[in-house]
């Protein structure tokens, strides 16, 4: 017997969800996250599952697929090393100026982040490349003599960042200077541009590369000992790394390029949705994972979620691929005030863990929407679980500051909390939406996390979505979807390039990164699975600033460049869904060729045990939908509710990790996959 | 408690404005045709109530559109009151009888109706590339009359009853230069005034339209109180500060602008009656701008979460003399108002130096420092023209130095990447840094300005510069010294250097001359003499201040 598990990092929470790869069996886990040391909740979840679920007999696993916030929290939280950068001369400005923006336009006092790497560690060669790639300044000797001087005199380097101008047309400057540096100093991980990220654009680009080395020297140490406990337990184990752009990677590319870990947790969730609704008509999903702080929310579309290039977290700017994941400052530990203009407000300001919500009793006094629920009945005080109970009074108390001074019933402030928490998701949703040209009527939508199944049903009413489906368990999507997630990895090359010009360089470049792809398969896609090559173009109007990628389908079999007629084609309708209109006459040109190559893992679809049961309440309790009166209403416990089952009236389903609420006008029905779809009236 | 509606379901219904005017901005941002909108997001979308009073504005919609939109629809009821139809878009950009404030800022409204009553208007404004004139991109400077900026639309119907009034469009498109661009970008601004229009209608079968006035109303009284909270914290009293612009790129120089204000419980008065007339050069305001202006500076100093909307206005009084820099008559020309409107900030954060000690900033760059390089491409023979505007320091504040490098108040936008700029002109950048030494030495310093390096290769290259503070350093604040003012210079292959003017246009340069663009640093806060010795360290390390400068200073 063989498992495989997937494990969920989290700021609060280590997630496990386990699957037997012969029987299907599945077991999922919770456990607090030990954030000084992440491995450790790993390692001690690992043998907890196995005192749970199989009283110690030996658990033999083949494969750990683990998503993590190591990266993210190290950016966040600045825990990163101390670096060098070296760049072109006229330029060790660039990363500081970046865009030249500030973050917010009326706030005198807030600036864009202090650059990862000080000013007097941003070291200058004199060099030059063009924009066609063509050497017009070349590096001597002496120059790379002196620049060797230059580093030893910085003290306490943990790592160096190589960034150069033009280094994706021409990488040869940056290869020069990284042999020179890495026989100096073996001992530091050395990034370059034109390897982290070999695209056009300079700011983005060493913005990315340095906020890779900024992470090498934390990600890395934080692997090593993850690898090293998990081959304690046996050495035959894989382990693969999620990415934010949507599959695993080796630990040791992990190690080599942490910066495609920044969205590695929430990524997960999406596949996880996505695979949820696989046998389901509902593939068009918007997802809401509604955790303390802030709401990750998702677009996926016939199963499949859009990546994005581009993205700020925390004020440093990345560029890669990335599955776009949208952040909305609403979530459970939102609090609730009341600004100058007399009127209630909810959030962005978060109680966070500490101190948490009132309720929770751990020194919070605010009015946060958990409170809120609670106050309403629909979030039980008993969580399933036994991990916490909740303190009704402390939340009491602190909705208490906002219904005196609204003179309104507590009640009533606790649904004016939920109903403007959920006013502004709804606008943040429907923002996003619109931004990406969809029009969110048309989707069903998949609360996840803790919180998500409490405000599903009213979010969704608001946005006119008809379908609402939870997963079996939505507290763990994230671990889920890393069972289920693939090795994967994207290679590609700026070659500008008209549509109406000469292709060889396009054709060679395809050829190039195919080559690439294929050593990789053999050196890391080590499974047997099937394997794929997924070739995309970007393209954009001449003059504008930002390319769209045309998808021109798997090419592992054979390949053959579709006719320009086609690619124009393909670039209008995807220009015409992403802006509204296309020119037939504008000149088109070719910017990047990206080629993903994906190797499928071998995972066994969950086992769905079928039963008949008439499941019956575990408590009546008294819930508000308006502030006139309670009512009456059923708590299921989900694991009861079997397949088929179907309920007209109001209810809350608990689960461990888990509250969904179901409220007055709408239908609930349990399907074979044991998924909740509530359908609103 | 409002007996007329519950507190709750108004914050709802204002997000629901809100997201009206969100959703209307995105769908103008994704269905405009020139970068300028799609990339530098140069354009706002509102809501107002049937006054034309501003109700709702989208998350991201600019300050300096701020009270131009709400002017138009005032022109609307003016001149249309008993003449509105449904299905009717007026389109304006005239800052003289339109309440625009220059040309190419294109305005348009579209009512909304309730069975047959007016409800409101929504509106957006876009900033065009081209609206024809003298010049490319209809921004050049020199220029001493409104007629020579662009096409002046007065307000004027481009829809009527729900049918395109050609005539009109046929008229606008003659007189730009890139026609098709233009009618794309027409167009996005007309499927956001419908967008708009539908989703308040949805919003209607969801309230009765007397619920949606209330809300309007509660909505502009609770802003206004919230700001007159704001001002009635401020001690009573009279507060004065005058600064100079260098010129107006014509004949005059050390152009004056200067406030007193009056400030007595929750009222509070901006009077520029001392600042100097209007000028031949094209850096007069229209008085939107300048209360576009003020609004931003109160808002940056008192409470900068406050809602946009006319609430904001009606809590401040301002006066300024007709003919005034700060309130133009036709035919002034006012394309580069934005410099303007910079230093109008500039003065009204200075006025309030004593009050809000915790809040000021030293002097920041000042100026909308903008560069048009153009000519002839020789590796394909295209004629091409290249505009960028470059940041500055931002002031020192009270706890930190001021931010280098970046644009500051009224100004976000962002800049072209180097290998951009290189792929797509004849141009070479040899140098984008710090000016070092650039930020007024204080116990916070203020932020350095930026270098340009830009060099023409194998071609002959037409230069064209706006900056301002090149002559009058932006000031510090409590001993905190002035900034190092901007300066643009040839540097010929020989090392000698040829100093420009802050206002040059159309100098020609080939590859021997490569030019440069230093944009002002910003003014320092505090003594300098109480500068940490840890923050002076990092000032020599970085790099950023030589050891003469700070030898002197410190």
């Amino acid at each position: 017997m063989s498992w495989i598990i997937g494990v969920d990092v989290g700021g609060t929470f280590t997630d496990f969800c386990a699957r037997n790869n012969n029987s299907g069996e599945t077991l999922i886990h919770k456990r607090p996250s030990t954030p000084n040391d992440p491995a450790i909740a790993i390692l001690n979840g690992l043998d907890e599952i196995k005192l749970k679920f199989y009283q110690s007999k030996k658990l033999q696993i083949s494969r750990l697929a683990h998503g993590t916030t190591v990266a993210t929290n190290a950016l966040l939280q600045r825990k990163g090393g101390k670096l060098a950068l070296v760049t072109t001369k006229g330029f060790r400005d660039l990363l500081e100026i970046g865009r030249q923006v500030r973050p917010s336009v009326y706030d005198l006092q807030v600036d864009s982040p202090q650059p990862l790497v000080d000013r007097r560690n941003r070291i200058e060669v004199n060099e030059r490349i063009d924009f066609t790639g063509k050497i017009i300044k070349p590096i001597n000797k002496n120059e790379l003599v002196l620049l060797e001087k230059n580093i030893k005199k910085l003290k306490n380097i943990d790592g160096i960042a190589i960034c150069l101008l033009f280094s994706f047309l021409n990488s040869s400057h940056e290869i020069l200077i990284k042999e020179k540096l890495s026989k100096s100093f073996p001992n530091l991980p050395i990034s370059i541009s034109s390897e982290v990220q070999p695209e056009f654009r300079e700011y983005e680009r060493f913005s990315t590369t340095a906020i890779n080395a900024y992470l090498q020297p934390e990600v890395g140490m934080y692997m090593k000992n993850l690898k090293h406990g998990i081959h304690k337990i046996n050495p035959n184990i894989e382990v693969n790394i999620f990415q934010s752009s949507g599959g695993l990677t080796t630990i040791t590319r992990a190690s080599n390029f942490p910066v495609r870990m920044a969205l590695s947790g929430p990524a997960a969730g999406v596949v996880g949705a996505s695979e949820t609704t696989v046998k389901t008509k509902f593939r068009d999903l918007i997802t809401l994972d509604m955790g303390g702080t802030s709401t990750d929310v998702c677009l996926i579309q016939n199963g499949k979620a859009e990546l994005s290039n581009l993205r700020d977290i925390s004020g440093f700017r990345i560029r890669l691929p990335m599955i776009d994941i949208n952040t909305v400052g609403a979530g459970g530990g939102s609090i609730a005030y009341i600004e100058n203009d007399g009127l209630l407000k909810v959030g962005p300001i978060s109680a966070g863990a500490v101190p948490g919500p009132a309720c929770y009793n751990l020194g919070g006094v605010q009015p946060t929407v958990s409170d809120a629920n609670l106050i309403l009945g629909r979030l039980p005080e008993n969580l399933v679980g036994g991990r916490m109970k909740l303190n009704k009074q402390k939340a009491i108390n602190s909705v208490k500051q906002i219904s005196k001074k609204l003179k309104i019933s507590i009640e009533q402030a606790a649904l004016g909390i939920i109903g403007i928490v959920n006013s502004n998701m709804t606008r943040a949703i429907r923002a996003v939406s619109v931004e990406r040209g969809h029009d969110p009527r048309l989707f069903s939508l998949m609360p996840f996390g803790g919180a998500g199944g409490l405000h599903a049903v009213d979010i969704a009413r608001e946005l006119s979505i008809k379908n609402i489906i939870v997963p079996r368990s939505p507290g763990i999507l994230c671990a889920e979807g890393l069972l289920l997630s693939n090795l994967q990895e994207t290679f590609v090359k700026t070659c500008r390039t008209s549509l109406e010009g000469n292709f060889r360089d396009i054709e060679a470049s395809i050829k190039e990164l195919k080559n690439r792809a294929q050593k990789w398969f053999l050196n890391e896609g080590q499974n047997v699975g099937k394997k794929s090559l997924l070739l995309f173009i970007e393209m954009r109007y001449v003059g504008q600033n930002y390319e769209l990628s045309i998808s021109l389908g798997d090419i592992i079999k054979k390949y053959k460049m579709p006719p320009k007629r086609n690619l124009k084609n393909l670039f209008f309708n995807n220009h015409k869904k992403s802006y509204g209109h296309f020119d037939p006459q504008a000149e088109i040109e070719i910017v990047n060729i990206r080629l993903q190559a994906i190797s499928e893992l071998k995972s066994k679809k969950p086992k769905i045990k079928m039963f008949k049961n008439k499941p019956k309440p575990i408590s009546i309790e008294d819930v508000w939908f308006n502030s006139k009166k309670s009512h009456k209403t059923n708590v299921f416990k989900r694991s009861d509710l079997p397949p088929g089952f179907k309920f007209k009236d109001t209810a809350i389903i608990v689960q461990e990790d888990a509250t969904t609420l179901i409220p007055t006008d709408c239908e609930l029905y349990v399907d074979d996959q044991l998924n909740l779809v509530i359908r609103t009236n | 408690m409002n007996n007329k509606i519950d507190l709750i379901s108004l914050e709802i219904t204002w997000n629901s404005l809100k997201s009206i005017a969100d959703e209307s901005y995105i769908t103008l941002m994704k269905s405009a045709f020139s970068t300028n909108i799609k990339e530098r997001h140069d354009h706002s979308t509102a809501i107002t109530n049937s006054d034309g009073k501003l109700i709702a504005q989208a998350e991201n919609a600019l300050p300096a559109h701020l009270a131009s939109m709400g002017g138009l629809i005032q022109h609307v009821l003016d001149e249309y009151k008993d003449n509105l139809n449904d299905g009717d878009i007026f389109i304006a950009n005239d800052p003289h009888v339109a309440g625009g404030t220059h040309l190419p800022d294109i305005n348009m409204a579209m009512p909304v109706f309730n069975k047959g009553t007016l409800l409101g208007f929504v509106a957006n404004i876009v900033h065009h590339a081209d609206v024809g004139g003298a010049a490319v991109g209809s921004m050049s400077g020199g220029l001493n009359e409104i007629y020579k900026e662009g096409l002046r639309i007065p307000l004027v119907r481009l829809y009527s009853k729900g049918k395109i009034v050609k005539d009109i469009q046929r008229l606008l498109l003659l007189n730009m230069r890139l026609p098709d661009e233009r009618k794309g970008d027409l167009n996005a601004q007309i499927s956001a005034c419908r967008l708009g229009v539908k989703r308040i209608q949805e919003l209607l079968s969801k309230h009765e339209a007397s619920y949606l006035n209330t809300a309007f109303e509660e909505i502009l009284k609770r802003s206004k109180l919230r700001m007159q909270k704001a001002i009635s914290k401020l001690p009573d009293g009279n507060y004065t500060f005058t600064d100079y612009m260098d010129d107006d790129g014509l004949n005059t120089k050390n152009i004056k602008i200067s406030v007193d204000i009056k400030k007595k419980g929750k009222k509070i008065l901006f009077d520029f009656s001392k600042t100097d007339g209007q000028v031949d050069g094209n850096f007069n305001l229209t008085f939107n701008a300048t209360q576009s202006s003020v609004c931003y500076s109160l808002k940056a100093l008192l409470d900068p979460e406050l809602p946009n909307n006319s609430g904001i206005f009606d809590a401040i009084d301002i006066k300024i003399p007709t003919g005034s820099l700060l309130n133009c008559v036709a035919p002034a020309s006012v394309a580069l108002r934005l410099n303007t409107c910079q230093r109008v900030v500039d003065v009204v954060l200075g006025a309030f130096i004593s009050v809000l000690p915790e809040k000021v900033t030293g002097a920041a760059n000042g100026a909308n420092t903008s560069a048009v390089f153009a000519g002839t491409n020789p590796n394909n023979g295209k004629r091409y023209v290249y505009l960028e505007t470059l940041g500055g320091g931002m002031g020192a504040r009270f706890t930190k130095d001021g931010k280098d490098g970046v644009q500051v108040h009224l100004t976000n936008t962002s800049n072209l990447p180097v290998e951009a700029i290189e792929m797509e002109y004849p141009l070479r950048v040899e140098e984008y840094s710090f000016v070092e030494n650039s930020g007024g030495a204080g116990k916070y310093r203020g932020g350095l300005g930026i270098r340009r390096i830009i060099r023409p290769i194998a071609h002959k290259c037409e230069f064209s510069g706006v900056g301002e503070r090149f002559k009058h350093s932006p000031w510090g604040v409590f001993g905190g010294q002035p900034g190092k003012p901007g300066k643009f210079y040839l540097k010929h292959k020989n090392g000698k250097i040829t100093n420009l003017s802050s206002k040059s246009s159309s100098i020609y340069t080939n590859e021997n001359d490569a030019i440069v663009m230093e944009t002002p640093g910003a003014g320092g806060y505090g003594n300098p003499k109480k500068r940490s010795k840890n923050n002076i360290l990092k000032d020599k390390i970085s790099g950023k201040f030589s050891n003469s400068f700070l030898k002197k200073y410190y």
